[in-house]
Protein backbone atom coordinates (compact mmCIF):
# COMPACT_ATOMS: atom_id res chain seq x y z
CA UNK A 1 0.00 0.00 0.00
CA UNK A 2 2.71 2.45 1.08
CA UNK A 3 4.87 1.37 -2.44
CA UNK A 4 1.34 2.28 -4.48
CA UNK A 5 0.90 5.74 -2.21
CA UNK A 6 4.58 6.83 -2.80
CA UNK A 7 4.29 6.07 -6.45
CA UNK A 8 1.13 7.83 -7.22
CA UNK A 9 3.13 10.65 -5.09
CA UNK A 10 5.42 10.86 -7.93
CA UNK A 11 3.68 10.65 -10.47
CA UNK A 12 1.15 13.17 -9.76
CA UNK A 13 3.68 15.44 -7.08
CA UNK A 14 1.26 15.82 -5.10
CA UNK A 15 1.31 16.52 -0.94
CA UNK A 16 0.23 13.44 0.87
CA UNK A 17 -3.11 15.74 2.26
CA UNK A 18 -4.27 16.17 -1.22
CA UNK A 19 -3.99 12.35 -1.98
CA UNK A 20 -4.89 10.74 1.23
CA UNK A 21 -8.81 10.98 0.58
CA UNK A 22 -8.65 10.24 -3.15
CA UNK A 23 -6.70 7.14 -2.24
CA UNK A 24 -9.01 6.15 0.75
CA UNK A 25 -11.89 6.60 -2.29
CA UNK A 26 -10.36 4.70 -4.41
CA UNK A 27 -9.69 1.62 -2.14
CA UNK A 28 -12.98 1.18 -0.91
CA UNK A 29 -14.42 1.38 -3.86
CA UNK A 30 -11.62 -1.59 -4.91
CA UNK A 31 -12.93 -3.36 -2.08
CA UNK A 32 -16.87 -2.90 -3.23
CA UNK A 33 -15.87 -3.93 -6.51
CA UNK A 34 -14.20 -6.87 -5.52
CA UNK A 35 -17.10 -8.04 -2.80
CA UNK A 36 -19.24 -7.40 -5.65
CA UNK A 37 -17.30 -9.50 -8.45
CA UNK A 38 -17.08 -12.78 -5.52
CA UNK A 39 -20.82 -12.18 -4.77
CA UNK A 40 -21.46 -12.32 -8.47
CA UNK A 41 -18.85 -15.29 -9.25
CA UNK A 42 -19.30 -17.35 -6.70
CA UNK A 43 -23.73 -17.16 -6.29
CA UNK A 44 -24.67 -21.09 -6.25
CA UNK A 45 -28.20 -19.74 -7.80
CA UNK A 46 -28.87 -18.13 -11.55
CA UNK A 47 -29.25 -14.43 -11.45
CA UNK A 48 -32.69 -12.60 -11.18
CA UNK A 49 -33.66 -9.45 -12.90
CA UNK A 50 -33.30 -8.31 -9.42
CA UNK A 51 -29.92 -9.28 -8.74
CA UNK A 52 -28.44 -7.90 -12.09
CA UNK A 53 -30.14 -4.49 -11.17
CA UNK A 54 -28.78 -4.27 -7.38
CA UNK A 55 -25.39 -5.30 -9.82
CA UNK A 56 -26.16 -2.17 -12.10
CA UNK A 57 -26.62 -0.22 -9.13
CA UNK A 58 -23.48 -1.53 -7.59
CA UNK A 59 -21.31 -0.63 -10.54
CA UNK A 60 -23.27 2.58 -10.93
CA UNK A 61 -22.56 3.92 -7.67
CA UNK A 62 -18.81 2.81 -7.41
CA UNK A 63 -18.18 4.27 -11.19
CA UNK A 64 -19.11 7.66 -9.30
CA UNK A 65 -17.03 7.51 -6.65
CA UNK A 66 -14.16 6.45 -9.36
CA UNK A 67 -14.90 9.57 -10.94
CA UNK A 68 -15.19 11.61 -7.76
CA UNK A 69 -11.70 10.45 -7.10
CA UNK A 70 -10.46 11.66 -10.55
CA UNK A 71 -11.45 14.32 -10.48
CA UNK A 72 -10.33 15.30 -7.39
CA UNK A 73 -6.63 14.06 -8.42
CA UNK A 74 -6.87 16.20 -11.50
CA UNK A 75 -7.87 19.45 -9.71
CA UNK A 76 -4.65 18.74 -6.98
CA UNK A 77 -2.35 18.22 -10.54
CA UNK A 78 -3.35 21.12 -11.42
CA UNK A 79 -1.97 23.26 -8.47
CA UNK A 80 -6.18 23.39 -7.02
CA UNK A 81 -7.34 22.10 -4.26
CA UNK A 82 -9.39 18.77 -3.97
CA UNK A 83 -12.25 20.31 -2.70
CA UNK A 84 -13.57 23.96 -1.97
CA UNK A 85 -16.46 25.81 -0.74
CA UNK A 86 -18.54 25.10 -3.57
CA UNK A 87 -17.94 21.09 -3.68
CA UNK A 88 -18.33 21.28 0.09
CA UNK A 89 -21.69 23.03 -0.58
CA UNK A 90 -22.90 20.28 -2.99
CA UNK A 91 -21.86 17.72 -0.83
CA UNK A 92 -23.67 19.40 2.35
CA UNK A 93 -26.70 20.06 0.34
CA UNK A 94 -26.91 16.42 -1.16
CA UNK A 95 -26.63 15.04 2.12
CA UNK A 96 -29.29 16.87 3.05
CA UNK A 97 -31.37 16.71 -0.24
CA UNK A 98 -31.02 12.97 -0.30
CA UNK A 99 -31.81 12.30 3.73
CA UNK A 100 -34.88 14.10 2.98
CA UNK A 101 -35.75 12.11 -0.26
CA UNK A 102 -34.79 8.69 1.86
CA UNK A 103 -37.61 9.15 4.24
CA UNK A 104 -40.09 8.81 1.88
CA UNK A 105 -38.33 5.78 -0.07
CA UNK A 106 -38.45 4.03 3.31
CA UNK A 107 -42.05 4.54 3.31
CA UNK A 108 -42.77 3.57 0.03
CA UNK A 109 -40.91 0.33 1.13
CA UNK A 110 -42.84 -0.26 3.99
CA UNK A 111 -45.95 0.17 1.89
CA UNK A 112 -44.80 -2.49 -0.64
CA UNK A 113 -43.75 -4.83 1.70
CA UNK A 114 -47.08 -5.16 2.59
CA UNK A 115 -48.17 -5.69 -0.59
CA UNK A 116 -45.50 -7.80 -1.73
CA UNK A 117 -44.23 -11.17 -0.23
CA UNK A 118 -40.59 -10.15 -0.06
CA UNK A 119 -37.62 -11.10 1.79
CA UNK A 120 -36.67 -9.19 5.19
CA UNK A 121 -32.97 -9.08 3.51
CA UNK A 122 -34.14 -7.98 -0.28
CA UNK A 123 -36.48 -5.43 1.47
CA UNK A 124 -33.45 -4.16 3.36
CA UNK A 125 -31.27 -3.97 0.68
CA UNK A 126 -33.41 -2.40 -2.13
CA UNK A 127 -34.03 0.63 0.43
CA UNK A 128 -29.90 1.07 1.01
CA UNK A 129 -29.14 0.76 -2.35
CA UNK A 130 -32.14 2.84 -3.19
CA UNK A 131 -30.59 5.40 -0.98
CA UNK A 132 -27.22 4.88 -3.29
CA UNK A 133 -29.04 5.90 -5.81
CA UNK A 134 -30.78 8.80 -4.25
CA UNK A 135 -27.43 10.27 -3.13
CA UNK A 136 -26.03 9.93 -6.62
CA UNK A 137 -28.86 11.54 -8.47
CA UNK A 138 -28.79 14.79 -6.04
CA UNK A 139 -25.27 14.96 -6.35
CA UNK A 140 -25.30 14.92 -10.22
CA UNK A 141 -28.29 17.41 -10.34
CA UNK A 142 -26.65 19.90 -7.85
CA UNK A 143 -23.57 19.46 -9.95
CA UNK A 144 -25.32 20.25 -12.84
CA UNK A 145 -27.53 23.24 -11.78
CA UNK A 146 -24.97 24.19 -9.38
CA UNK A 147 -26.39 26.51 -6.05
CA UNK A 148 -27.69 30.31 -5.83
CA UNK A 149 -28.89 30.36 -2.65
CA UNK A 150 -31.73 33.22 -3.67
CA UNK B 1 -26.65 38.41 -8.15
CA UNK B 2 -24.46 39.03 -11.86
CA UNK B 3 -20.86 39.41 -12.06
CA UNK B 4 -18.03 40.63 -14.34
CA UNK B 5 -15.20 37.86 -13.23
CA UNK B 6 -15.34 36.69 -17.03
CA UNK B 7 -14.83 40.58 -18.61
CA UNK B 8 -11.69 41.34 -15.68
CA UNK B 9 -10.55 37.89 -16.44
CA UNK B 10 -9.98 38.80 -20.00
CA UNK B 11 -8.48 42.40 -18.85
CA UNK B 12 -6.03 40.64 -16.73
CA UNK B 13 -5.63 37.75 -19.81
CA UNK B 14 -5.92 35.48 -17.07
CA UNK B 15 -7.59 31.48 -17.42
CA UNK B 16 -9.87 30.51 -15.38
CA UNK B 17 -7.33 27.92 -13.79
CA UNK B 18 -5.17 31.05 -13.09
CA UNK B 19 -7.72 32.42 -11.43
CA UNK B 20 -8.79 29.43 -9.28
CA UNK B 21 -5.36 28.74 -8.18
CA UNK B 22 -5.03 32.72 -7.55
CA UNK B 23 -7.71 32.41 -4.92
CA UNK B 24 -7.22 28.78 -4.16
CA UNK B 25 -10.51 27.07 -5.38
CA UNK B 26 -11.06 24.72 -8.02
CA UNK B 27 -11.23 25.91 -12.03
CA UNK B 28 -15.06 23.76 -11.71
CA UNK B 29 -15.65 26.54 -9.30
CA UNK B 30 -15.35 29.22 -11.57
CA UNK B 31 -17.16 27.93 -14.50
CA UNK B 32 -20.26 27.94 -12.22
CA UNK B 33 -19.60 31.81 -10.98
CA UNK B 34 -18.57 32.83 -14.84
CA UNK B 35 -22.39 30.73 -15.58
CA UNK B 36 -23.95 32.57 -12.52
CA UNK B 37 -24.64 29.08 -11.19
CA UNK B 38 -23.11 29.79 -7.75
CA UNK B 39 -23.25 32.73 -5.51
CA UNK B 40 -19.39 32.76 -3.60
CA UNK B 41 -19.29 33.35 0.07
CA UNK B 42 -17.82 37.03 1.47
CA UNK B 43 -14.25 35.55 2.07
CA UNK B 44 -14.23 33.92 -1.79
CA UNK B 45 -15.91 37.38 -3.31
CA UNK B 46 -13.38 39.93 -1.96
CA UNK B 47 -10.35 37.73 -2.80
CA UNK B 48 -11.90 37.91 -6.46
CA UNK B 49 -11.74 41.20 -6.36
CA UNK B 50 -8.35 41.46 -4.62
CA UNK B 51 -6.98 39.70 -7.54
CA UNK B 52 -8.36 42.36 -10.50
CA UNK B 53 -7.31 45.25 -7.84
CA UNK B 54 -11.06 46.28 -7.67
CA UNK B 55 -13.77 46.95 -5.35
CA UNK B 56 -16.46 43.94 -4.76
CA UNK B 57 -19.14 45.35 -5.99
CA UNK B 58 -17.39 46.32 -8.92
CA UNK B 59 -17.31 42.93 -9.72
CA UNK B 60 -19.47 41.44 -8.42
CA UNK B 61 -23.40 43.03 -9.48
CA UNK B 62 -26.58 43.44 -6.82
Amino acid sequence: MLYISNFMLDIFNLNPENMKRSIVLFIVAAITLATTAWWFFSASTRFQLYDLLQFGIIVMVVGLAIFVGYKRLVSAKRGEPAEDELSKHIMRRTAAWSYYISLYLWLVIMYVSDKVKLEIHSLIGAGILGMAVVFTICWLVFNFTGIKNE
Amino acid sequence: MNNRIREYRARFNLTQEDLARKVNVRRETIVFLEKNKYNPSLKLAYDIARVFGAAIEEVFVF
